[in-house]
C-alpha cells in the first residue's frame, strides 16, 4: 500500500476529455462458499427474524478485510482473511473473544483511538463493546468504558465523533419489546444515544420517540459539517411513527427534524440504509430498503446554504427498483434488507447491491427472492444484473458486505442468510477498467476519519463518498473504499476531513491502494 | 329490542377499550379481545387492503353471531343471505358460550389471517393458548370439549361458505401484474411511484358475491359528472373545489382528513375503523355477547357489500384522481394532503362503506346516538366526538375532499350508495 500525506498545495486539474458514457460493463462473480473457509449460519426463531449482520474490517493490519459475522443463536464468528492478491478467497475462522451468542449484528469502530479496531456487538440482550487487543483478539470493555449495554432487541447502529470529543457518540437502534407476544405492535423500545463522558460513556439518552429501528446512519445530508442521525423504522410495529432524522448537535439534546423545518413524513417497512452521492451534486442520496418497495431519496430542494430536509423518491424514475423477483418462478413482492452502493465493475458509477429474503415463510411475499445487483448506467438510471452476474442467490438473505477481499481492485461479496450458510463470491469481472483503493487516517481521536468525504475526479464529474459507520442491515464496512475509474489511468483525489479541512487535490496513479493521511 | 337497549346508554362517556386479557372471561369479553387482535392483524397483514379487510370482518362477524344464535333462539342468517346453507346444529348437552366463541375465533382468525407474518402467527397462537387456558379453567371437560367442537364446526362451515364468494384468493397484494390502461383523458392513471401500484387494486372485486345486496343488482352510486377540462363544466368546478380547498385548509380540516385517512398497513383500514367504533360502544356499554355479535356481523357484512358495490362502480367508470387531473389541467406542482390510493376515484370507497356502516349502526343502536371515537389514540391522533353515526359518515366522506383524493360527487354519491347497501343488511332478521 502506498501512504500519502495529502498536502494543501493545489495540484493541476486533470482535464479528461468528455466521451460518450459506456454501457454498463456486466460484472461476473464466482461463488466460493464451499472453498473460502467462511462457515457460519445466522440461526434462531422469531427473536432473530431481523439482524444477521456482517462487517468487514482489518483486525490484523494486513490490509485485507476480515469478517465478523453474527450467528443469532449460534456464536458470532471472526474470519481472518488469508486471500492472496488476485487469488481465490480464503478465510480462516479464528478464536477472537467475539464468539458470543444472541448477536444480531456487529460493527467495527476504533472507539479509544488506539489504532486497533474495536467491535460493537448488537444483541438480543446486553450489547457489548469488545475492545480490540490486536492480532484479532478482543475482550469485553463495557465496564471499563462505562458502557451500559442494556437489555433490548438491538438491531441498528451508527457512530460519529461529535466536535470537541475524543470518544465517539454511539447510536443504538432497538426493536420490539420481546416480552409482548399477543400484542407486540406498538411496543417499540427506546433507541439509545451513548455520548462520551471523557474517556468513557455517559449513561445513554433515550431517543424518544423510538419506532423500531432497523438501520441508523450518521450522515451529513446537508453538508453542514455536522451529521444528523437518519433512522429507518419498521412500520410493522410502530404506532404513530415514521422515518426519522435527528439533529445531533454537540452540547445539545438530540431533537427530531420537524415538518416546520421541511421534513416530510414517510412510513415504510424501513430496513436498511445505504448512501452515496449518485448525482454528483455534493449531497448524498439515500436508498432505504422495505417490502414490496424501496426508496431512493434525493434532496427535493438542495441549496448551497440551507437545504431543507425534504426528500423525494426517485427509485421508480431511476429504475432503482427491486420490488419483486426479477428471476425465478416466484413473482410475489420482495423483502429487502441490506443495501450497499459499490462500483462493482469499476466504471466510475456506484452500483447497488440489495440482499433480499422473506421474513419467515410469509406467503404474500416471495419465498425465493433473488438478491439484486443494480448496475448504474451513465444517465444515472439502473439496470438489473444480479442473475447475469451470478449473485442472484435465493436464500433468506439479511446482512451483506461488499469489499475487495483479495486486493485485486474488484469488490467481492459476502451475504448472510437466515438459517442457511453464509455465501461468498469473488468478483471475477474481466475488465480493463481502473480503480483506486483509498483508506483514510488521522491522528487521534477518530483515527479512521469517520465523517470525512473522499472526492475523486473522474471525467466530468466528481465521485464523492462519505465515510460513515452505520447503515446497512446490522453490519457495515470499515476500511478501504474502492473507486472505479473507468479507462482513466490516474485520477485526482482529495479528502475533506471531519473537521472541515479541505485537503489538496492529488493525482494518484490507478490500480493501487493508498492510505491517505491527514497532514 | 335492540334500539331500546342501546338508546338508554346514549351520551355516556366512551373510553378507548383497554380490553385486558384478565378481563376476558365473559362471552362478550372474549369477542372483544379477539377483535382487538383482528384489528391488529388487519393492519399488519399485507393483503389486507380495505376491501379484503371488509370481507374478513363480514365472515368473522357472521361466524361469531351464528355460534351464539344457535343457543339463544335468534334467527340464523342462513336462508337470508346469498348462498349460505344452514349452520350445524348444536348437539345435545351443556355449552360454555365463551369457549364456543374462542373456538370459533381461534379457527376463523387463523384461517382468514393465515398469510399474516411470523409476529401475527405468534400472536394468534398466544391468544389461542393463553386465552383458551383461562376460559377453560373451571369448566367441565365434557362441556369444554363439546363447546370447542361446536365452535370449530361453525367456523369451518363459514370458512367453506367464504371460499365461493370470489374474494378468497388475493394475489400480489391485490395488484394485477399487468394492466393495460384504457385510452382516454377521463380514465384512471397511476399516481404512485411504487412499482406495484402502477396497476389498480383489485379490479375484479366488484364481481364478488355480496352477503345481502342482490347479486344481480348491486347498488350503484350513479353516473359521475362527465369529464371535461372546460372551466365552465361541473367536473372542472369540482376539481377546482378540491384545489382551492387544499390551499385554504384549516387545522380542523387537516385533522379530519388525517383522522379518516385509515391507510392500509398503518391503520385498521376504513372498515376496521367502523368495527372499532362498534367495539368501543360495546365495551363502554357492557353489551352482551349476542347483541355485540349481531352488531359486528351487520357492520362487517355491510362493509363487505359496500366495497363490492363501490368497486363495481370504480372499475365501470374508471375515473381519474384529482391528483392527475389537477396536475394536468390546473397546477402541475400540486400535491394532495393525503396519499392518493392506487385505484380509480369514483365513487369514494370510504364514503360508500361509511354510509353503509352508519346505516347499520343507526338501526342497531338508534338515532341520535352520540359517541366519541378513539380508534387512532395509539397513533397519537385525538378522539373525535360525533352526534350520531350519520354525522361521522358525512365527516368521513368530506375528509376525502380535504385530503385531496376525491371529488365531491364521489363522496356524496358514495354515501348514498352505502346507505342503500345498508338497507339490505337492515332487512335481515336476527334478534327480534
Amino acid at each position: 500500500m502506498k501512504i500519502l500525506t495529502l498536502g494543501l498545495a493545489l495540484l493541476p486539474f486533470a482535464a479528461h476529455s468528455e466521451t460518450a458514457p459506456p454501457a454498463p460493463l456486466l460484472p461476473s462473480f464466482s461463488e466460493e462458499t464451499t472453498t473460502a473457509g467462511v462457515d457460519q449460519i445466522f440461526a434462531g426463531d422469531w427473536e432473530y427474524m431481523v439482524g444477521g449482520g456482517v462487517s468487514t474490517f482489518d483486525c490484523n493490519a494486513d490490509a485485507r478485510p476480515d469478517l465478523i459475522i453474527a450467528g443469532g443463536t449460534n456464536p458470532a464468528k471472526l474470519f481472518v482473511n488469508n486471500s492472496a492478491k488476485g487469488g481465490d478467497l480464503s478465510f480462516a475462522e479464528t478464536a477472537s473473544g467475539l464468539e458470543q451468542t444472541a448477536v444480531l449484528g456487529a460493527y467495527a469502530i476504533d472507539i479509544d483511538s488506539d489504532g486497533i479496531q474495536d467491535i460493537v456487538l448488537l444483541r438480543q440482550g446486553e450489547n457489548q463493546l469488545m475492545r480490540g487487543l490486536g492480532d484479532c483478539k478482543f475482550q469485553n470493555a463495557n465496564k471499563g468504558w462505562g458502557f451500559d449495554g442494556g437489555n433490548a432487541w438491538s438491531a441498528a447502529f451508527a457512530a460519529t465523533w461529535e466536535k470537541g470529543q475524543n470518544w465517539p457518540t454511539l447510536a443504538i437502534g432497538n426493536y420490539i419489546d420481546v416480552t409482548q407476544d399477543m400484542f407486540p405492535w406498538g411496543s417499540c423500545t427506546d433507541n439509545w444515544l451513548h455520548r462520551p463522558d471523557g474517556d468513557k460513556f455517559a449513561p445513554p439518552i433515550a431517543l424518544k420517540p423510538s419506532f423500531c429501528a432497523l438501520s441508523m446512519l450518521f450522515s451529513d445530508w446537508n453538508r453542514s459539517g455536522t451529521p444528523s442521525l437518519r433512522i429507518a423504522n419498521d412500520r410493522e410495529y410502530y404506532k404513530g411513527g415514521q422515518e426519522q432524522l435527528w439533529h445531533v448537535n454537540p452540547g445539545e439534546e438530540p431533537r427530531l427534524y420537524t415538518d416546520a423545518e421541511g421534513w416530510k413524513r414517510l412510513r415504510i417497512w424501513g430496513m436498511g440504509i445505504a448512501s452515496y452521492d449518485l448525482n454528483f451534486d455534493g449531497y448524498p442520496e439515500y436508498f432505504v430498503t422495505s417490502m414490496a418497495d424501496n426508496k431512493l431519496q434525493t434532496l427535493a430542494e438542495p441549496t448551497d446554504t440551507a437545504s431543507k430536509p425534504g426528500f423525494k423518491d426517485v427509485a421508480f424514475a431511476k429504475h432503482a427498483i427491486a420490488q419483486r423477483p426479477y428471476t425465478g418462478d416466484d413473482l410475489n413482492p420482495s423483502t429487502g434488507w441490506h443495501a450497499q452502493f459499490e462500483d462493482v465493475n469499476n466504471d466510475g458509477l456506484a452500483d447497488l447491491f440489495i440482499a433480499k429474503g422473506n421474513v419467515d415463510a410469509m406467503p404474500d411475499f416471495a419465498l425465493r427472492d433473488p438478491n439484486n445487483l443494480l448496475l448504474q448506467r451513465a444517465d444515472g438510471t439502473f439496470v438489473e444484473a444480479g442473475d447475469r452476474a451470478g449473485v442472484a442467490a435465493m436464500g433468506l438473505s439479511r446482512g451483506a458486505a461488499l469489499a475487495d477481499f483479495n486486493a485485486d481492485g474488484l469488490v467481492d461479496l459476502v451475504v448472510v442468510n437466515r438459517r442457511e450458510p453464509v455465501q461468498i463470491w469473488r468478483n471475477t469481472t474481466q475488465t480493463g477498467n481502473h480503480w483506486l483503493s483509498l483508506s483514510l487516517s488521522q491522528t487521534a481521536p477518530n483515527r479512521d476519519a469517520i465523517g470525512a468525504w473522499v472526492e475523486v475526479k473522474t471525467g466530468d464529474h466528481i465521485q464523492r463518498r462519505e465515510i460513515t459507520i452505520g447503515g446497512g442491515q446490522a453490519g457495515g464496512s470499515l476500511g478501504a473504499r474502492n473507486f472505479g475509474l473507468g479507462d482513466l489511468t490516474e485520477a485526482e483525489v482529495r479528502v475533506i476531513w471531519p473537521d472541515g479541512t479541505e485537503g489538496a487535490w492529488n493525482m494518484l496513479n490507478a490500480d493501487a491502494a493508498y492510505s491517505l493521511q491527514k497532514p | 329490542m335492540q334500539r331500546r337497549h342501546f338508546l338508554a346508554l346514549t351520551g355516556a362517556a366512551i373510553a378507548l377499550p383497554a380490553l385486558p386479557l384478565r378481563a376476558a372471561t365473559s362471552p362478550s369479553d372474549t369477542i372483544q379481545t379477539w377483535y382487538k387482535l383482528v384489528l391488529e392483524l388487519v393492519r399488519h397483514t399485507a393483503t389486507y387492503s380495505p376491501p379484503v379487510a371488509a370481507r374478513a370482518f363480514g365472515y368473522l362477524g357472521l361466524a361469531t353471531y351464528e355460534a351464539l344464535a344457535s343457543g339463544s333462539g335468534a334467527h340464523s342468517f342462513a336462508g337470508q343471505i346469498n348462498g349460505m346453507t344452514a349452520l350445524p346444529v348444536r348437539p345435545a348437552g351443556s355449552y360454555d358460550e365463551a369457549l364456543i366463541l374462542h373456538a370459533v375465533m381461534s379457527e376463523a382468525v387463523a384461517t382468514f389471517f393465515g398469510n399474516t407474518g411470523p409476529t401475527g402467527q405468534r400472536a394468534m397462537a398466544a391468544m389461542r393458548d393463553k386465552l383458551g387456558a383461562k376460559l377453560h379453567a373451571g369448566v367441565a371437560e365434557d362441556v369444554a370439549a363439546r363447546s370447542a367442537a361446536y365452535g370449530l364446526a361453525v367456523a369451518q362451515h363459514i370458512e367453506a361458505y367464504s371460499k365461493t364468494d370470489g374474494g378468497a384468493d388475493v394475489d400480489n397484494m391485490g395488484f394485477p401484474r399487468d394492466w393495460p390502461p384504457p385510452k382516454g383523458p377521463e380514465f384512471w392513471l397511476p399516481t404512485s411511484t411504487i412499482v406495484q401500484q402502477q396497476a389498480p387494486l383489485l379490479p375484479a372485486w366488484g364481481e364478488n358475491r355480496p352477503f345481502a345486496m342482490p347479486v344481480d343488482a348491486p347498488c350503484t352510486a350513479g353516473t359521475p359528472p362527465g369529464y371535461s377540462e372546460d372551466p365552465a363544466s361541473e367536473f372542472y368546478k369540482q376539481a377546482m373545489e378540491v384545489y382551492d380547498t387544499s390551499k385554504t385548509l384549516t387545522d380542523e380540516q387537516k385533522a379530519i382528513a388525517r383522522f379518516w385517512s385509515d391507510d392500509p398497513m398503518l391503520s385498521p383500514t376504513p372498515p376496521g375503523h367502523w368495527i372499532s367504533i362498534a367495539l368501543q360502544i360495546i365495551h363502554r356499554d357492557g353489551t352482551d355477547a349476542l347483541h355485540a355479535a349481531d352488531a359486528l356481523a351487520r357492520v362487517g357484512m355491510a362493509e363487505n357489500d359496500a366495497f363490492i358495490a363501490c368497486w363495481a362502480d370504480k372499475f365501470h367508470f374508471n375515473r381519474i384522481r384529482p391528483l392527475t387531473y389537477i396536475k394536468r389541467v390546473i397546477d402541475k406542482n400540486w400535491e394532495a394532503l393525503l396519499i392518493t390510493p392506487p385505484f380509480p376515484e369514483y365513487p369514494s370507497g370510504h364514503s360508500t362503506q361509511s354510509g353503509a356502516a352508519a346505516a347499520v349502526l343507526t338501526a342497531v343502536f338508534g338515532e341520535n346516538f352520540a359517541f366519541d371515537d378513539a380508534t387512532h389514540a395509539d397513533d397519537g391522533i385525538k378522539p373525535r366526538h360525533f352526534a350520531d353515526f350519520n354525522a361521522a359518515a358525512a365527516e368521513a366522506a368530506m375528509s376525502r375532499l380535504y385530503g385531496g383524493i376525491h371529488f365531491r360527487a364521489a363522496n356524496e354519491n358514495g354515501l348514498r350508495q352505502g346507505a342503500e347497501v345498508g338497507s339490505f343488511i337492515n332487512a335481515l332478521k336476527t334478534l327480534a
